[in-house]
């Protein structure tokens, strides 16, 4: 039945109500499903070390640490100065290593090679690795994140 | 009372209350039709075969099984040492889980190439497309199970290809893995997958597949049936049963003859923090895929090679489950242009796998 002007009949005026009250419903019943699939992110703020453990590193070595569940790579530069990297290749996320003698890092899973300075040089990564930033507090080595204060 | 009235008794207590008479009757007059392409019907039932002992091979090993960080690794080794026979019950599940992967490709590959798919078969084809994936998501999954260096590398990266698909992506690694990273929580979520959702996700399109299949009968090529003339059939029952049976003793013993020969290694427990260990590649299904991957450049016309690589793949997939639709004329040159496609594919297929192991 539909009354005179109306763009609609009743029937389904009361199919659109229903229906979007079921859409809703499942909508509701939906959010705190997707809630719960997806955990809080664990990446770490910041990491903090004690310097003693990387003080005697030699020359053009590397050292990890844990930064969150990544493996990150303290490297000992020529001028003694230190760079850290979040040791995890920025093409299909597998983890890299350090080969000294090359000075590069390499990752084993597609062949990608990267410099000493973490830049993309070969094979399919698009980006260089990602680098942390470090202070040394006293004894404290103090690993932060990109864009953390 | 007799026996034989007993038997009576129950046989109609029974039939009165399920009706089962008319399944019956519908398996002992069904028929199988007979030409030189009959060989590929049983592909279908040796699936069937290696589902079977994957189902049950799998529910022996969740006795053993601990699906976490910790213990995973170790438990996979207590089966293959320790527990009686656990080593060949660990080995048939993981060969017949390639076999079954083995002989879901060659079925498909003989519905796209005798045409079995065509009208009124599409529906068959796309829940069958359905079955591939859940079998290769069972595939992936299983591989991460005995958490060592290879499985744990080959699943980093697996879950990171999804994320080059715009929009979605992220979340998509983020729900496979639980987390921004691989951790002892994808493992926990991929045998999740592995034991309850996939099981039942396979098992309901594996329903539909089979009841359409009974629905419209056979396929029968379209060379075979151009010809016109009356084909000879095979009984289902028992005829064509037997005859599969026998398939399914010959494929049994080699099964177990070569999981008895070649059960498979288990690496010691991959480490979160190690570096990827030299060598590293996903299990055979995967290779062709991972070699495309391997030889993608990082950029192309300042497009992230990979992101091309994913959607190429995405296309492909499209393509291919919609593959009954786009070839709608079978008989024609476009239907012709199809079936080379497929020999392509197998060519193309073979060719990155063999490249993959150089």
């Amino acid at each position: 039945m539909k009354i005179k002007h109306s763009l609609f009949t009743r029937r389904q005026f009361l199919n659109g109500l229903l229906g979007g009250w079921f859409g809703a419903l499942a909508a509701s019943l939906l959010y705190p499903v997707l809630k719960f699939v997806f955990p809080p992110a664990r990446e770490p703020d910041q990491v903090i070390l004690p310097f003693s453990d990387f003080k005697d590193m030699e020359l053009n070595t590397i050292k990890s640490f844990a930064w969150g569940s990544k493996p990150g790579l303290l490297k000992k530069n020529d001028d003694g100065s230190y760079t850290a990297f979040v040791a995890v290749c920025t093409h299909l996320d597998c983890n890299v290593t350090y080969l000294p003698e090359q000075r590069k890092f390499f990752c084993a899973c597609h062949d990608g090679w990267y410099d000493e300075n973490g830049t993309n040089i070969g094979g399919p990564p698009p980006r260089p690795l990602r680098q942390l930033y470090i202070s040394i507090e006293g004894e404290e080595l103090v690993i932060t994140r990109e864009g953390v204060e | 009372m007799s026996s034989k009235g007993n038997h009576q008794k129950l046989h109609s207590w029974l039939e009165e209350r399920s009706g089962l008479s008319e399944i019956f009757r519908f398996l002992r007059e069904k028929k199988i039709p007979q030409h030189r392409h009959s060989l590929w019907y049983y592909t279908g039932s040796a699936i069937l075969l290696f589902f079977a002992i994957q189902v049950i091979t799998g529910f022996l090993l969740v006795f053993y099984y601990n699906p976490t960080l910790e213990g995973a690794n170790a438990s996979v080794a207590r089966i293959m040492t320790e527990v009686p026979l656990g080593w060949i019950i660990r080995s048939v599940h993981s060969w017949s889980a390639s076999f079954m992967i083995a002989f879901v490709f060659i079925h498909l590959l003989s519905i796209w190439i005798t045409k079995a798919y065509r009208k009124p078969r599409e529906l068959t084809w796309m829940s069958g497309v359905f079955l591939l994936f859940a079998s290769l998501a069972f595939g992936f999954t299983g591989y991460l199970l005995p958490w060592d260096d290879l499985s744990l590398s080959a699943t980093k990266v697996g879950t990171d290809i999804p994320r080059s698909i715009p929009l979605i992506g992220v979340w998509v690694t983020k729900l496979l893995r639980g987390g921004e990273d691989v951790t002892g929580d994808t493992l926990t979520r991929f045998f999740g997958f592995h034991v309850s959702i996939l099981p039942i996700f396979l098992l309901a399109f594996l329903a539909v597949h089979v009841y359409l299949i009974q629905k419209q009968g056979m396929s029968i090529p379209v060379a075979a049936e151009r010809k016109d003339e009356k084909m000879k059939e095979l009984p289902f029952w028992p005829n064509f049963v037997y005859r599969e049976m026998v398939v399914w003793l010959i494929l049994t013993g080699i099964l177990f003859s070569v999981a008895i020969f070649l059960p498979p290694s288990l690496d010691k427990a991959a480490d979160l923090m190690a570096p990827a260990p030299e060598g590293i590649r996903p299990e055979w299904d995967f290779l062709f895929l991972f070699q495309m991957l391997k030889i993608f450049p990082a950029k192309i016309l300042f497009v992230n090679g990979d992101t091309l690589a994913v959607l190429l793949i995405f296309l492909g997939v499209v393509a291919f489950f919609f593959l009954p639709l786009i070839d709608n004329k079978p008989a024609e040159k476009k239907g012709k242009i199809i079936t080379v496609i497929a020999y392509l594919f197998i060519v193309y297929a073979v060719a990155m796998t063999i490249w993959s192991l150089l």
